[in-house]
């Protein structure tokens, strides 16, 4: 995911991306606060407090109530992915996923696409 | 711009499959008997002076014995008799081995003498069909190297697959 | 003395090969993992339990496999795995039910998960039509899948936002509690961001005895920049009083889920049923799901907390948790995963200051969850470590020992000189120590080499219970010794014997229901399997009760076969004729059975055993049962030899073949046959010279030096007097044979290494090993010599006959060496 994302290719869909990684879900609310990130990407089965619960929690905070969220999935079932959404959730990316298809889900949400013609 | 990422922790290493190492186009040459030939270099783990060689009884002619390099037992061939150039077995101070990995154990190749390393261009490789038709498997090619020397090229891998 | 090749240093094998070998080693200890849990499940199931952890590690394992074989473009095992993790994955949500049917699905798809990996590896073909019928099968029960349960859930007072946020396994957990009567309880926990996966660990270490955490939710309120309150759900059998009472702390209130309809949940009140006593460590801190809820622990874990608690942080470091030999105790007791300085940049509450309250905190913090922490340490503490890398260092060894060898020369020669008489005990001293730390580090490998026979065991378990089944025959496993420990090499060669003795024992061995009912016995037939150690070696024994065998039977069956003739028949004592079932091709089955006649016979299994330096022996009663006794050398790296010396050139011979040495003459000789025998202590003992053996012709060392060491000259002979020689009886069951020799050299322990592929012509060695001088001493493999020369004795006549003296086809001819003066 780090490799993706701070690949140059992902540096010409959406600038530079600096990449932090949580282990948990309690690990990302930890992190949350400390930091100004601009786009979060989260797995719905995770040990602790799970997926959807870490996006209800985002969702509630002043910070990050807008901040353009990813699910990414990893054994998540279809009800968890739509319960996500309706929870806050911006987007969907099933794995395994292409690499493009996560810059271009990324890039968009953060309204920095451009044609490809441009990079 | 900052991404967080939230996801199990894979706890198992991830394999990542490794590059195919590029192919070298350097050969060592040697000598048996009056001979020269070359083999990719990529081959050799080692050259050695010969060390002590234990005969191993009931072993195949070609087969000198074995020794111990390092703690690990190599079994050392000699090249010329596997090439059936002579029934004799010699050695002395010129004499090398060339320590390779072959097919699941290492193997020392005795040979009378080390020249050099070349780098050959593909221009300068000719087919074994020049020799003729019908030539052994092991011989890969010809080498003609700048500077007028004639190698003979060999694979290994025929030498030891049975 | 060693040239290296510029920075070529292509070893053969590619970086490629290496990541697909341990793609293998990784795929197959997953899949005997994932054997093991099948095992546990099938355990639990049977007692009409249900644990839902070991469905998940289930689930994991073949998620995994699924990666795995993925990245590797394994086609075959990758969808195997993908429909193996829909079915997992059904089940852990519930969806459908883990009935008998769906476990053998799940035992057959790690059969052909081995079968796939073997393929992959070239030893079979691939499994291919088998793969088909179970991704057909596995089909077949997804479309059996049912709905969730009924809406217990919303019979109970939950916040509807909570219920939102829940994953559908975790409702899944939350309903299958709830419908077992389980009560719900809430916890608030007010958590120091700095502290909180210490604390965490604590609270779910003490939660987990009484029952399961279904999930965790911050509640947003109550927290500011370095603290957050969470709500925990938790299904449990116990009261209120006593779930407060394992939790407690300053910062965390309980309160139970009421129902709706005020009711109080049916079990809430009723005692814990008995504790289940499946031996999984496990046990202890997991929680059951269904109706083996796991009840209060009896397990020290909370006792100890109570005490420790009580004692303040000074106890901690006395009352230490069993041992885990590289965790170290950290400051203020034991911390769990918390790093004593906290997380980088963040504040670090309460622990920073090191007062008497934090490090009680602490020290809470970290023992209820050492139970948890070690359980999980010695998981992650392991490494995977290829054998040919022990094999490397145990050459070091090999190394440092010659090594050793000079400095005790060298040492000896100080102590005669004058000169250095001052510095001679200094040498001394540092020489002993030397030797005796290189002796640890030698037996620190061997150790690091040795596996429980567990391995092997788990995979038994699976087999007789296939068997079993096919065979409608009751048989229960009986294990003892698990954890007797084995050279690593060994283990993986004792399978296929230890399977096929398995296979006989049921096949042949226990009677089917009917007749053991006729005959008086329990209709569950037992099969005991039981492994110590004795000595330098591992005696393993496999014991069945069932119907014996016959030596009658056996002696017919090998009468009709021509195995022995009548004659020989007649002279056989019980056990002798017991010992018939290990020549090739007997049987006492005219048809091939399912099971154990396919081909590979008890003589396979003895050679396979001997093979190992093990030796089988059988004893069995008419109607009571059979026992085989499999003795093993406990390790196949080092080994005890006679070194000897034939026609100049040394040799070792295991000295667990040598049954004496004694000094030979050929006056001792007559021939019987054409052979050459003696009588010893009245018993005729065929000889074989070995330098006839292995056409050792002249005097030579037989080692190929190139520098101008000084050439060893042979033993002068006086004239007048034969040169003395030696006939060592070795023996390998019950044959024996004298071998002569010309001189002995004494004793030693060797690292025995194998030969190269390329000497595999070289019948009747063994291996060979680094004498100490730089020499290598070829091994001689005393079984296959006797072999050929007792096997010889009819042909070996013709054949001298025909060809006359024989001139030496293989080895070097020492003659051309000399000719072409190469010896310098």
């Amino acid at each position: 995911m780090r490799a993706i994302l701070e690949d140059p290719a992902s540096a010409a869909a959406m600038g530079a991306v600096e990449v932090t990684e949580a282990q948990s879900g309690f690990d990302a609310m930890r992190l949350l606060p400390r930091a100004r990130y601009d786009l979060i990407i989260t797995d719905i089965n995770m040990p602790d407090v799970n997926g959807l619960e870490l996006i209800h929690f985002i969702r509630k905070s002043e910070q990050y109530r807008t901040t353009p969220l990813v699910i990414i999935s990893t054994q998540a079932t279809e009800r968890d992915v739509e319960r996500g959404r309706k929870l806050g959730a911006d987007a969907y990316v099933p794995k395994p996923f292409a690499p493009e298809l996560m810059r271009e889900t990324c890039a968009r949400l953060l309204g920095t696409a451009r044609p490809v013609s441009d990079g | 711009m900052k991404a967080l990422v939230s996801r199990r922790g894979e706890g198992r290493s991830a394999l990542q499959r490794a590059d195919e190492l590029g192919k070298r186009a350097e050969y060592l040459a040697f000598m048996l008997g009056t001979e020269a030939y070359a083999i990719q270099i990529g081959n050799i783990v080692e050259i050695l002076k010969p060390l002590p060689i234990t005969e191993v009884p009931r072993a195949d002619p070609e087969v000198v014995g074995v020794m111990s390099v390092r703690g690990r037992l190599v079994t050392v061939v000699d090249l010329k008799r596997r090439f059936r150039l002579t029934r004799s077995f010699t050695m002395d101070k010129k004499s090398r081995i060339l320590l390779v990995d072959a097919a699941d154990e290492l193997i020392g190749l005795l040979v009378d003498e080390v020249l050099q390393v070349y780098r050959l261009a593909e221009s300068e490789v000719e087919p074994p069909q020049v020799l003729g038709t019908e030539q052994p498997p092991h011989v890969v090619g010809i080498g003609r190297p700048a500077g007028g020397a004639v190698l003979l090229l060999l694979d290994l891998a025929p030498l030891f697959l049975d | 003395m060693a040239e290296n090749v510029g920075g070529g240093g292509g070893r053969g094998e590619s970086a490629g090969d290496k990541a697909r070998e341990e793609f293998f080693s990784e795929a197959q200890e997953i899949v005997d993992g994932l054997s093991r849990d099948l095992l546990a499940l099938d355990d639990v199931c049977r007692r009409g339990g249900s644990d839902a952890e070991l469905v998940n590690d289930v689930f994991r394992a073949v998620h995994t496999l699924k990666g795995l074989s993925g990245l590797f473009g394994a086609a075959m095992m990758s969808g195997l795995s993908h429909e193996l993790e829909n079915l997992l994955d059904d089940l852990r949500l519930g969806r459908i039910e883990l009935t008998s049917q769906v476990l053998d699905l799940l035992f057959q798809s790690v059969e052909l998960y081995g079968r796939i990996l073997a393929a992959a590896k070239g030893d079979a073909p691939e499994p291919a039509p088998e793969v088909k019928a179970l991704l057909a099968a596995l089909g077949q029960v997804a479309q059996q899948k049912g709905g969730g349960g009924g809406s217990v859930v919303a019979q109970y007072e939950l916040d509807p936002g909570l219920l939102g946020v829940l994953t559908e396994y975790e409702e899944h957990r939350l309903r299958t509690n709830l419908q077992a009567g389980l009560s719900l309880y809430r916890m608030r926990v007010q958590f120091q961001l700095a502290t909180i996966d210490s604390a965490l660990d604590d609270l779910k270490a003490k939660t987990r005895p009484h029952g399961e955490i279904i999930t965790f939710l911050p509640t947003g309120e109550g927290g500011d920049a370095e603290s957050v309150e969470l709500e925990i759900l938790v299904a449990s059998r116990a009261n209120l009083g006593v779930l407060r009472g394992a939790v407690a702390g300053p910062n965390i209130s309980v309160e139970e889920v009421r129902r709706r309809d005020g009711a109080s949940n049916p079990l809430a009140s009723i005692p814990p049923p008995p504790l289940d006593d499946r031996s999984r460590e496990r046990d202890q801190t997991d929680p059951y799901g269904g109706v083996s809820m796991s009840p209060p622990t009896t397990s020290g874990g909370d006792a100890l907390l109570d005490e420790i608690n009580a004692a303040g942080a000074g106890a901690t470091r006395t009352s230490a948790p069993p041992p885990a030999p590289s965790f170290p105790p950290g400051p203020g007791g034991q911390l769990g995963t918390f790093p004593p300085g906290g997380i980088p940049g963040m504040p670090v509450p309460g622990i920073a200051a090191g007062g008497a309250g934090a490090a009680a905190q602490g020290a809470s913090g970290g023992s209820g969850a050492t139970q948890r922490e070690l359980t999980l340490r010695s998981v992650t503490q392991t490494v995977r470590v290829d054998i040919r890398k022990l094999d490397h260092l145990m050459n070091i060894v090999g190394e440092l020992a010659i090594v050793r060898g000079v400095v005790a020369r060298l040492s000896e020669r100080v102590r005669l000189d004058p000169d250095l008489k001052e510095i001679a005990p200094d040498l001394h001293r540092l020489h002993r120590s030397f030797d005796r730390h290189l002796a640890q580090m030698q037996n620190g490998i061997l150790e690091v080499r040795m596996v429980p026979l567990g391995q092997v065991f788990d995979k038994l378990a699976r087999i007789v219970r296939q068997i079993s089944r096919e065979h409608d025959k009751q048989v229960n496993l009986v294990i003892t010794g698990a954890e007797t420990e084995i050279d690593k090499l060994i283990v993986e060669e004792l399978s296929d014997p230890l399977m096929h003795m398995i296979r006989n024992a049921i096949d042949h061995g226990i009677e089917d229901k009917d007749e053991r009912m006729r005959v008086g016995k329990p209709a569950v037939g037992t099969i005991a399997l039981n492994a110590f150690q004795k000595g330098n070696h591992v005696v393993l024994e496999i014991e069945d009760d069932g119907k014996g065998m016959d030596p009658k039977v056996i002696l017919a069956a090998a009468l009709r076969r021509g195995l022995v003739t009548e004659s020989e028949a007649r002279e056989m004592s019980d056990k002798e004729v017991l010992t018939l079932v290990f020549q090739p091709g007997f049987t006492t089955r005219d048809d091939v059975t399912a099971l154990s006649g396919r081909g590979v016979g008890m003589d396979i299994v003895k050679t396979n055993i001997s093979k190992l330096g093990g030796v089988v022996d059988i004893s069995s009663e008419v109607g009571i049962g059979t026992k085989m006794t499999i003795t093993l050398p406990i390790t196949l790296a080092i080994i005890s030899v006679l070194m000897l010396e034939v026609a100049g050139r040394t040799f070792c011979m295991p000295l667990a073949s040598v049954e004496e040495a004694i000094v030979f003459d050929d006056a001792m000789i007559k021939t019987f046959e054409g052979r050459e025998v003696m009588t010893q202590r009245g018993a005729t003992l065929p000889i074989a010279r070995l330098a006839k053996l292995f056409q050792l012709e002249g005097w030579r060392p037989g080692v190929w030096i190139n520098e101008s060491a000084p050439t060893p000259k042979p033993p002068e002979v006086r004239p007048g007097r034969k040169a003395k020689s030696y006939c060592v009886v070795a023996t390998v069951a019950d044959r024996r044979v004298g071998f002569i020799v010309d001189r002995l050299v004494g004793q030693q322990d060797i690292v025995i290494k194998a030969l190269g592929k390329s000497l595999k012509k070289a019948r009747g060695l063994a291996g060979a090993t680094e004498l100490g001088d730089q020499r290598v001493g070829l091994v001689l493999d005393a079984a296959a010599l006797i072999n050929e020369v007792l096997a010889s004795s009819t042909e070996g006549r013709i054949a001298g006959a025909l060809e006359g003296p024989r001139s030496p086809k293989t080895g070097i001819d020492p003659r051309d060496a000399r000719s072409d003066g190469g010896m310098s």
